[in-house]
C-alpha cells in the first residue's frame, strides 16, 4: 500500500484539505483514502485500516471554547495563512474571529428604558440534509489539466480553492457542475475535492470517484453552525427600543471556514428590522471539536431572528402589549440607521409595516392568540419579523454571455449553478424582458463549466437573481446594440430609429418595417452575390458588487451588502396540554420580494423554507455522544419534516423595488427559514405557558421544562 | 452497497431451505434466511452483519399461507406487512405493522423478518404475543409448531437452522376489542418511544409492550396489576410499572424518565379498553 498523504504539500492554514483528525472529536473524520478500481475492493480495503486514537480533551460548545484554560483547538492559531481577508482569529485562544457592533451610546438607551427584559438561547448544529449527497469526480489529463465533475454551488470557487491549495494554475483547473440536487448551502464550501484530487494524483491521474454516503454526509461534511447567545433589550413604557445588547458565541467546528463570516453577519442584523438607536454587539466565533460548519441556508440569520424575536415577546408581555403592535411600532425604515450605520432608504429595505399588515390578515396577531379549544387542548399563535442582506465578499462578481442560435434563439450561459430555487428560469424571464420577446425562445445553458461559463462567485447568499440579474441585464442590453447596429446598416437607418422585440430588429416609426434576429445574428447576408456584414452576435454583460464595504474592527461600521429583504411569519399550533405533543396548523409569510420574477417558483422557495424552518424548530439537530461523534448520522434518527405533519402554508408577497435590483427584484431564495423556528418558539411558549428559548422544541423538551417548573 | 460476495438461493420447498442452510453453514457461509431483506440489506452496507449466502423463504408455499384454515388464521412468514394491513383481517396485528417503518418499506417487510429481526422495537411481536399465537417452525429436526410465548424471551429463540414457516391464531381472538398506541419522540415515521398493544379477553386486558424496554415483551405481573379489581386506575398503573422487567430504555429518543410519563399516558387510555 502506497501512503500519499506525506508526498502532498498542506499549505498552512488549510487544514481541511487533508483533514487534521486531532481537531475534530467525531471519529468518522476522514484519515486514510483508498483508491480502487470498484467500490467494494474500496470499501474492504478501508475495513482492514485500523487508526488508533490517543483521546484528546474534547471542546464541545462555544462557552467551553472561550473559558480560561479550555483545550487550545488549534495550538498555532495566528501563525496560519490568511485566507479570507476581515477574518481576525486570537492566538493563545479558540476564538477564530470577534465581531464588535457599538452604536449611540448604551448609558442612554438603558436610561431612557422603562422596561429591561433579557434572555438566553440555544441553537445546536444540524444538517443540511440536501436530497443528493455531496459527489464528486477528479481526473488529471497526461497534459496536466485537472478536471473536476462536482455537484456544487461553487465551481469557480473549486477552482480557485484547488489552484491555492497544490499551487496549481487555475487555467489547468476545469471545474464542471450539473444540475444539483440541493446544497442549502453545503455544497458551497470546498470539501471532498480537495481529497479527491489527492486520490486522482496518486494513480496517475485516472478518474476517481467520490460519493458521499447519507451517513458521511451527516457524519463527516460540513454542518450548520451551532450558537448559544445572550440578549437584553430596554424600551419605553409605549414600547419603543431603546438599547439592545447582544452577545452571540457561535460554534464553528474544528475549521474556520464560513462560519467567522456567519458570526459577522448575525453582529451586523443582529438587532433584525428594527429601529434601535444604542446597540452593543459581541459575535465570537469559535473553534470546538465538533464537524466544522459552513454556510446553510439563512447564513446566520435564523440564530440572530430566533434570539431577537423570543426577546421581543417577553419584552411584549411586559409592556402587555400585543406582539404584533410592538413589532409594528419598532420596524424599520427610511431615515433609520441600520446596527452597522448604514443609512436605511426605502429602496434598501423594502416595506415591513405593509408586509406586517398584510400578514395580520392572513392570520390575525392581535386577537386569539391563545384559545383554550377544548379540554387538553389549545390553540396558540406566534410571529416573527425577519431581514437578510448577503455577506459576500465586497467584490463578489458575475457574468453573463449570451450567444445566438442561427434560428434567432438565444442562449444565455453563466455562472449560477442551478440548485433547485428555478433561478436561471427567473434569469430567461429577466432577459426575455429586456429582449421583449418569449421567454420559450431561451436557452439556459444549465451545466457550468468554468473553462466558458463567466465566473459567479457563489450560487449562495439568496443573490444569484440580483447579481446575475444585472449581468444579463447589461449583456442583453449589449447585444441589443449590436443587433441596432447591424439592423441599422441592413435597414439603411441611424440605430438610435431601430426598437427590439419578438425577435426582430425594427423601426420605432414603422414596426412593420423590420429584420429578424434569425437573419442578422450569425452575420447578414447580402442578397445576390452573398456578401455578408456584421459578424456573430455575442452579448456580454458583467456585475459587481457595489459600495460594500469591510466592518470597523472597533465599531462594526460598514454595508456588508447591496439590499436587505424583509418579511414577517406567523405559526399556529395546537397544544395537547396532557401529553404535551402538538401539531402545526398553519405557517403564514409576507416577503416584500421587491418585484417578483417569478410568482409560482417564488412561492415555492418561500414555502421550502418554512418547512425547513419548523423542521429546525421541531427536530432537526446533532446528538453527540460522550465519545465518538454524532450518535444520529443516518435519516433513520436524523429526522427531517415529511408530508402529513407539515401546516398549510400561506405565502404573499409585497412590491417595494430595490432601485439596484433587475427590474427592482430583492434576493429571498433563502428568507422563508429565517423567522420560523422564531415563530414557532413564540407560539409554543403562548401555549405552553414556558420561555421555549431552545430548538428544536419537541413533546419531551416541554414535558421536562414543565415538570421542572412544577418541581 | 454490500461490501463482501455471497450467494442467493431461493428454494421451493422448506426441506430445500433446510437442506441449503446446512450445507453452506458446512461450507461455513454463516447463511442467514432472507423474507424481505430490508435488515440484512441495512445491516450488511453498515458492516455489522456477514453472511456468505442468504436463502430466501419468499419461494416456500408454506410461508406464503395468507387465511383462514378452519377456525384458525394462519399468515406465512413472508407476509408483507402491506399486505396484512391492507387485508384486514386481523385488525389489531395490521394496524400495528402499519405503523413500522414506512409505507415504502412495509411492502418489503415480512412479518417473519419482523419478529426475528436484531432491531429491538419488533413491533409485530405484541399482538401475536397477546393473541397467544402458534408457530410452524420447521428446522433440520423437520417441522414442529410451539406457542410464540414458549420461543419468546425478549427473542425468538430457535434452534440453529430453524426457521419460522406460519403463524397460527384463533380467529376468534381477531375480532376482540383491542388498543394500539405508538408514541414517539415527535415524528410519525420513526422508532417508537413506546408502543403498547392491548387486547380486551374474557374480560382481561393483555397487554404487550415494545421500546420501553430494548427488547419487546408482554409481562403477566404488569397485566396482573392492571386488571387488579377493586383499586384505582391510576393504582394500578403505578403497581404495573413495578414490574417493568428491565431498565426502561434511555438513547436519543427519549429519557427513562419521559418514557415512563408516556407509559403512564397511554396506559390510562389503554385500560379505558
Amino acid at each position: 500500500m502506497k501512503i500519499v498523504g506525506k508526498t502532498v504539500p498542506r499549505k498552512e492554514g488549510l487544514d481541511k484539505v487533508t483533514g487534521a483528525a486531532k481537531y475534530n472529536d467525531d471519529i468518522r473524520e476522514p484519515v486514510a483514502i483508498v483508491v480502487a478500481d470498484t467500490e467494494y475492493q474500496a470499501q474492504q480495503a478501508a475495513y482492514l485500516i485500523n487508526v488508533e486514537y490517543e483521546p484528546l480533551p474534547v471542546v464541545r460548545t462555544p462557552s467551553q471554547a472561550i473559558e480560561e484554560g479550555a483545550p487550545l483547538i488549534h495550538e498555532n492559531l495566528g501563525h496560519y495563512g490568511k485566507e479570507i481577508d476581515d477574518v481576525y482569529p486570537v492566538p493563545g485562544t479558540n476564538i477564530a474571529d470577534h465581531t464588535k457592533i457599538r452604536k449611540g451610546n448604551m448609558d442612554k438607551g438603558w436610561e431612557e428604558s422603562d422596561v429591561v427584559v433579557e434572555g438566553e438561547y440555544f441553537m445546536p448544529k444540524s444538517d443540511h440534509i440536501a436530497m443528493e449527497t455531496r459527489n464528486v469526480r477528479v481526473k488529471i489529463d497526461p497534459t496536466g489539466k485537472v478536471r473536476v465533475y462536482s455537484s456544487t454551488q461553487s465551481p469557480h470557487a473549486i477552482k480557485a480553492e484547488l489552484a491555492l491549495a497544490f499551487n496549481l494554475d487555475e487555467g489547468d483547473i476545469i471545474v464542471t457542475a450539473p444540475l444539483v440536487g440541493g446544497g442549502f448551502g453545503g455544497k458551497a464550501p470546498v470539501n471532498l475535492e480537495f481529497i479527491a484530487y489527492i486520490a486522482s494524483r496518486a494513480v496517475g491521474g485516472r478518474l476517481v470517484r467520490l460519493a458521499n454516503t447519507r451517513e458521511e454526509d451527516i457524519a463527516t461534511s460540513p454542518t450548520k453552525i451551532g450558537i448559544e447567545a445572550k440578549i437584553k433589550l430596554g424600551a419605553t413604557k409605549d414600547g419603543i427600543l431603546k438599547a439592545a445588547e447582544l452577545r452571540y458565541l457561535v460554534d464553528a467546528g474544528a475549521y474556520s471556514d464560513t462560519a467567522p463570516r456567519m458570526a459577522k453577519t448575525m453582529a451586523s442584523n443582529g438587532t433584525g428590522p428594527y429601529n434601535i438607536e444604542n446597540v452593543w454587539c459581541d459575535s465570537i466565533c469559535l473553534y470546538t471539536n465538533n464537524t466544522y460548519s459552513t454556510s446553510f441556508r439563512g447564513f446566520g440569520n435564523i440564530a440572530h431572528t430566533f434570539c431577537m424575536e423570543r426577546t421581543l415577546d417577553k419584552l411584549a408581555k411586559a409592556l402587555n402589549m400585543s406582539p404584533f403592535e410592538l413589532r409594528l411600532k419598532n420596524a424599520i425604515g427610511p431615515g433609520h440607521t441600520s446596527a452597522t450605520q448604514v443609512k436605511i432608504t426605502r429602496s434598501s429595505v423594502g416595506d415591513l409595516e405593509k408586509c406586517l399588515h398584510r400578514l395580520n390578515e392572513l392570520i390575525d396577531m392581535e386577537r386569539s392568540l391563545r384559545v383554550e379549544e377544548a379540554k387538553d387542548k389549545i390553540i396558540a399563535k406566534g410571529m416573527s419579523c425577519f431581514w437578510k442582506t448577503s455577506a459576500s465578499n465586497t467584490d463578489a462578481i458575475s457574468g453573463a454571455i449570451l450567444t445566438f442560435n442561427k434560428d434567432g434563439s438565444i442562449n444565455l450561459i453563466c455562472g449560477v449553478m442551478e440548485i433547485g430555487s428555478g433561478v436561471k428560469t427567473g434569469l430567461a424571464q429577466i432577459l426575455a424582458e429586456r429582449m421583449n420577446m418569449e421567454v420559450d425562445k431561451i436557452h439556459v445553458q444549465m451545466e457550468v463549466n468554468t473553462e466558458s461559463s463567466p465566473k459567479h462567485w457563489k450560487t449562495v447568499a439568496s443573490m444569484s437573481t440580483f447579481m446575475a440579474g444585472r449581468a444579463v441585464l447589461a449583456a442583453a442590453d449589449d447585444a441589443i446594440r449590436q443587433l441596432k447596429d447591424i439592423g441599422a446598416m441592413v435597414m439603411r437607418v441611424d440605430p438610435s430609429q431601430l426598437e427590439v422585440g419578438g425577435q426582430k430588429v425594427y423601426m420605432k416609426s414603422d414596426p412593420d418595417n423590420y429584420v429578424q434576429f434569425k437573419d442578422i445574428v450569425h452575420g447578414f447576408k447580402h442578397q445576390g452575390g452573398g456578401n455578408a456584414v456584421g459578424g456573430q452576435i455575442i452579448g456580454k454583460g458583467t456585475y459587481i458588487m457595489e459600495n460594500l464595504t469591510i466592518l470597523d474592527l472597533d465599531t462594526g461600521k460598514g454595508r456588508m451588502g447591496p439590499a436587505w429583504t424583509v418579511g414577517v411569519q406567523a405559526v399556529e399550533v395546537e397544544y395537547n396540554t396532557k401529553e404535551h405533543t402538538y401539531k402545526l396548523l398553519k405557517a403564514a409569510t409576507v416577503l416584500d420580494a421587491g418585484r417578483v420574477i417569478n410568482p409560482q417558483a417564488a412561492k415555492g422557495v418561500v414555502m421550502g423554507g418554512m418547512s425547513m424552518g419548523l423542521s429546525l424548530g421541531s427536530r432537526e439537530a446533532f446528538i453527540y455522544g460522550r465519545d465518538g461523534g454524532i450518535l444520529n448520522s443516518s435519516l433513520r434518527t436524523y429526522k427531517v419534516m415529511r408530508f402529513g405533519e407539515h401546516p398549510d402554508y400561506l405565502v404573499e408577497f409585497i412590491e417595494t423595488p430595490a432601485q439596484n435590483g433587475p427590474y427592482g427584484a430583492r434576493g429571498f431564495g433563502e428568507h422563508g427559514i429565517l423567522g420560523m423556528p422564531a415563530a414557532l418558539a413564540n407560539a409554543l411558549s403562548r401555549a405552553t405557558g414556558l420561555e421555549l428559548d431552545q430548538v428544536p422544541i419537541n413533546p419531551e423538551l416541554i414535558w421536562k421544562m414543565k415538570t421542572e417548573a412544577l418541581s | 452497497m454490500i461490501p463482501f460476495d455471497f450467494e442467493y438461493y431461493r428454494p421451493d420447498s422448506i426441506s430445500q431451505a433446510v437442506d441449503l442452510f446446512m450445507s453452506l453453514t458446512r461450507q461455513a457461509k454463516k447463511p442467514m434466511y432472507y423474507g424481505g431483506g430490508t435488515e440484512i440489506i441495512s445491516m450488511a452496507r453498515a458492516n455489522n452483519i456477514y453472511t456468505g449466502g442468504v436463502i430466501d423463504i419468499k419461494g416456500i408455499p408454506e410461508c406464503n399461507k395468507f387465511g383462514y384454515e378452519g377456525t384458525d388464521l394462519v399468515i406465512g412468514a413472508a407476509t408483507t406487512l402491506t399486505k396484512i394491513s391492507d387485508s384486514n383481517l386481523f385488525p389489531m396485528l395490521g394496524i400495528t405493522v402499519a405503523r413500522i417503518a414506512d409505507h415504502t418499506i412495509q411492502g418489503k417487510i415480512t412479518l417473519g423478518g419482523n419478529i426475528t429481526g436484531t432491531i429491538m422495537y419488533r413491533e409485530a411481536s405484541l399482538p401475536l404475543l397477546i393473541a397467544d399465537c402458534r408457530l410452524s417452525i420447521a428446522g433440520p429436526g423437520g417441522t414442529r409448531e410451539a406457542l410464540l410465548s414458549q420461543v419468546f424471551d425478549r427473542r425468538i429463540r430457535l434452534e440453529e437452522g430453524e426457521f419460522i414457516t406460519h403463524f397460527i391464531i384463533d380467529s376468534h381472538i381477531t375480532s376482540l376489542p383491542f388498543f394500539h398506541r405508538k408514541a414517539t419522540k415527535i415524528d410519525k415515521i420513526d422508532y417508537p418511544l413506546i408502543t403498547v398493544v392491548a387486547l380486551k379477553k374474557d374480560n382481561r386486558i393483555l397487554v404487550g409492550f415494545s421500546g420501553l424496554c430494548d427488547f419487546p415483551f408482554r409481562s403477566l405481573e404488569m397485566e396482573d396489576s392492571l386488571n387488579q379489581p377493586g383499586i384505582s386506575k391510576k393504582d394500578r398503573i403505578q403497581n404495573a410499572m413495578a414490574y417493568i422487567p428491565a431498565p426502561i430504555v434511555e438513547d436519543i429518543h427519549g429519557s427513562a424518565m419521559y418514557r415512563r410519563f408516556v407509559l403512564e399516558n397511554i396506559l390510562s387510555d389503554a385500560l379505558e379498553l
